[in-house]
């Protein structure tokens, strides 16, 4: 159950980056990132199937639970080889590591209610579904509108 | 103890986001979002999930000050409410009421400010105003005069139900980013958005069609898509005819501006202009939304009644998904409006100058005389204390000398006065010109109204206490009225409000009771009233209920580029800050995402001033001059700069130049010139 991004509605306001940070203590794990002057995404953990932050990590403090990349704070040494084997970037060690846990105990995570373009969802189908939807709109309707 | 979460109204731009405050031990810990919200749904921007951090801030103010030496010296209340009555009662009684000027507040609650307003016009001055005048106070005069009244026709999310939605002058991804949810679920149901702007800014991204414009050529543009709409017969002849008067010498006014001259005025292509009055014009409904880019400027009010002439020609008014949106800047300057911190309005939009208007107050207050006539406004009353006519003033939660045109004049024109007492959370750069400061309390620490920018009226609980001795701005103002003479005997913002509900028509039926669920949307005239979501929809309040189409032809701005300056300077807004930053700069995560003052210059521009992206570069205008950062981008044509006027360097460069109507100065446009510093 990752959080996915709709590209063409992020506006690049940086509600997620402020609302992760708020919701874990200061420390945020998500990141705008900004292409040209205008198109941007937020960057964060994907959660992987095959993760490769929980085949680095030798203490199984990162493992998979279900969809989930999970974190066990007891067992992080701290070694940083998960932020090394991140091919996103979204891992950071700063005595211990810490990434998106997709807001444990909260129903759903800080950045996709605070999201005022609704492109953060818990939905995969959702980014496509609205551009079937809209496409499908424009068809029937002989162009847009 | 258990965790509380109270209710409570975002304190930054007008949307009127709500969320909750989780409260632990008397100390406000988290937020929790309120996904059942009408505007928002429960989303909030990155200043809203920062709200809090100004309320334990270091810098807040936690007693009464006086000016001691270059320092502060801490006060009692006592003294400082008798150095407020001396200092405010002197002038008063030795050059009379007018001497006095009184700046109300868009960030306080409506019932402090039409305590302000009371305060202000019960002593018999008529000079109160508030930062209204900075952004939308040309809206306040043009919509009155062409639709009727100043406001959102129609509520925020019915944006949803628009198919074609025009943003004119208005950054609101970043201003207003909840809107984008509504305008991004219009797009998803095939609405064509179509966005003019100067600046490629992220509203833009989401435009179908894209009209980038020359600073200040606003009335060109929306005159060339009038002339276009008429040639092309897609006006709407029922509505115009049913509903408007003027519209002949509309036809008459607009008959030059051909699409090929407008785009040479704008630097926009014809086509475009064409392509987006089509759009407009055919669509079953479409929307206007408008925000500074086109008030901030010296034709302000002209900008503003070109808008309501291309949205009346169309009839796009009075029903589901159409409407004129002015979008406003701060939580409750719709409500400092609404309760007459305006120098030519009493609450309720009741003109200065009508005498009728004066007998229903001097009725309603129980006095024997309140001023008749237009008092002074914002920028104003600056002026005149500059040259000494205004001796004393009484700021409550403004900024003026960050916020104004030019702010080292106002910085000397505030220096200028025999007494300023200002009223705030921070000692902000016009508290630093103060003789006495009185802390308040923020918002999450005192209970009130606030009116987002859809009209709606929402009650907003009180959190926490305040810091120190700080003290509600409501409590403050009655202990001044009373030591000034007045009777002002209000225990709580509730009875405050018990009076706005008998003297202000528009807020009769909206009392304290009704209050819990989200508020209501004014005109609300009496308790069994639902709130009016959308105006206008049987007419207009004119005789036989119809609107006046007023004709507007172009001027151009004020300051052009020349030789000496020969780029135009324009200024805006950041998603990360809020105004004149005295907030958002105290707010840690929100500082560290935007910490310097910047100017973004085209590429091919830093090319030839041998500027790279972060290089220190110096701008000039005729008026002084400010250190920034350079941004180089292809957001802006050749010849434009643009810089956020949340740092005090910026309003150093702009304009004094005003709107003849409304007062407002043309922050929008400024001849600069930009050099590296080495």
């Amino acid at each position: 159950m990752p959080v996915y991004v709709d590209i063409s509605r992020c506006i690049g306001c940086r509600s997620c980056e402020v609302a992760c940070k708020r919701v874990h203590g200061g420390r945020g794990h998500v990141n705008v990132h900004f292409a040209g002057d205008n198109a941007s995404v937020p960057v964060f953990c994907h959660h992987c199937e095959e993760a490769n932050c929980t085949k680095a990590c030798f203490t199984q403090a990162l493992h998979k639970v279900g969809e989930r990349t999970a974190f066990d704070v007891e067992k992080c040494t701290g070694c940083g080889l998960c932020r090394l084997a991140c091919p996103f970037g979204v891992v950071w060690t700063d005595k211990i590591a810490h990434k998106c846990d997709l807001c444990e105990g909260r129903e759903t995570p800080a950045c996709v209610l605070t999201c005022p373009a609704n492109a953060l969802s818990l939905d995969f189908e959702l980014a496509s579904r609205r551009a079937r939807t809209r496409a499908a709109l424009a068809v029937a309707h002989g162009g847009r509108r | 103890m258990p965790q509380v979460l109270v209710p409570t109204v975002c304190p930054y731009c007008g949307a009127g986001c709500g969320f909750f405050i989780a409260v632990e031990k008397e100390r406000a810990t988290g937020i929790e979002y309120m996904p059942e919200h009408p505007a928002s749904e429960g989303s909030l921007c990155s200043k809203g999930n920062a709200a809090l951090e100004i309320l334990y801030h270091p810098d807040r103010i936690r007693t009464p000050l006086k000016r001691h030496g270059d320092g502060w010296a801490k006060i009692t209340w006592e003294e400082a409410l008798d150095l407020v009555a001396k200092g405010l009662g002197g002038p008063l009684k030795k050059y009379g009421p007018n001497s006095i000027g009184f700046f109300a507040s868009s960030k306080c609650t409506n019932e402090e400010n039409y305590l302000i307003e009371k305060l202000a016009r019960v002593l018999g001055s008529k000079n109160v105003d508030g930062c209204a005048r900075l952004c939308h106070a040309p809206s306040v005069v043009g919509l009155n005069r062409t639709l009727g009244a100043a406001g959102m026709t129609n509520p925020i999310r019915d944006l949803a139900n628009s198919k074609c939605i025009f943003v004119i002058g208005s950054n609101l991804a970043e201003n207003h980013p909840i809107l984008s949810r509504w305008i991004h679920r219009a797009k998803d149901s095939g609405a064509v958005v179509i966005v003019a702007d100067p600046r490629m800014t992220h509203t833009a991204w989401m435009a179908d069609v894209f009209l980038q414009l020359k600073p200040g050529t606003d009335v060109a543009l929306l005159n060339g898509m009038i002339h276009v709409i008429i040639k092309e017969g897609l006006i709407d002849r029922e509505y115009i005819a049913k509903w408007t008067r003027g519209y002949e010498d509309l036809e008459q006014a607009v008959i030059d501006y051909t699409p090929e001259k407008v785009a040479g005025i704008t630097g926009i292509l014809a086509g475009d202009i064409i392509r987006a009055a089509r759009s407009y014009a055919i669509s079953p409904a479409s929307v206007i939304l408008y925000s500074m880019g086109i008030t901030q400027h010296s034709t302000g009010t002209d900008n503003v009644q070109a808008i309501a002439n291309l949205a009346l020609i169309c009839g796009h008014l009075g029903r589901e998904g159409t409407g004129v949106m002015p979008l406003r800047g701060q939580n409750n300057v719709q409500g400092a409006c609404d309760m007459g911190a305006l120098a030519d309005f009493y609450p309720g939009y009741r003109k200065a100058d009508d005498p009728e208007t004066i007998e229903y107050f001097k009725a309603a207050w129980g006095v024997d005389s309140v001023p008749l006539g237009r008092g002074l406004t914002a920028t104003e009353m600056i002026d005149k204390a500059g040259v000494g006519a205004i001796k004393a003033m009484y700021i409550v939660g403004e900024d003026p000398a960050n916020s104004d045109p030019c702010s080292q004049n106002v910085r000397a024109a505030l220096d200028n006065l025999e007494f300023l007492v200002v009223q705030d959370i921070f000692i902000t750069a016009t508290a630093q010109l103060a003789d006495v400061i009185l802390p308040a309390a923020a918002w999450a620490e005192k209970e009130g109204t606030y009116t987002s920018t859809e009209r709606r009226v929402q009650w907003s609980a009180k959190a926490i206490e305040p810091p120190g001795s700080a003290r509600s701005d409501l409590d403050i103002i009655c202990d001044i009225a009373r030591r000034l003479g007045a009777q002002f005997n209000y225990p709580d913002a509730a009875s405050v409000l018990a009076e706005i509900n008998r003297v202000v028509p528009q807020y009769g039926g909206i009392t304290r009771e009704r209050l819990d669920d989200f508020g209501l949307i004014w005109p609300c005239p009496n308790p069994e009233h639902p709130g009016t979501p959308i105006l206008h929809t049987q007419g207009f309040k004119f005789s036989e209920g119809r609107a006046t189409i007023v004709p507007v032809s172009y001027k151009p701005a004020a300051e052009d580029s020349s030789w000496d300056y020969p780029f135009i300077l324009t200024t805006g807004r950041v998603a990360v800050h809020h105004n004149a930053g005295s907030m958002t700069r105290r707010s840690p995560s929100l500082l560290e995402r935007e910490p310097d003052l910047f100017v973004e210059i085209n590429t091919f521009d830093a090319l030839r001033l041998k500027v790279a992206d972060g290089d220190e570069v110096t701008v000039t205008t005729p008026r002084g001059e400010t250190v920034a950062y350079a941004r180089i981008t292809d957001r802006l044509k050749k010849g434009v700069a643009f810089m956020p006027f949340h740092f005090p360097g910026t309003n150093i460069l702009t304009s004094e130049v005003r709107d003849p109507e409304a007062m407002i100065p043309e922050f929008k446009v400024s001849a600069c010139k930009i050099t590296r510093r080495d």
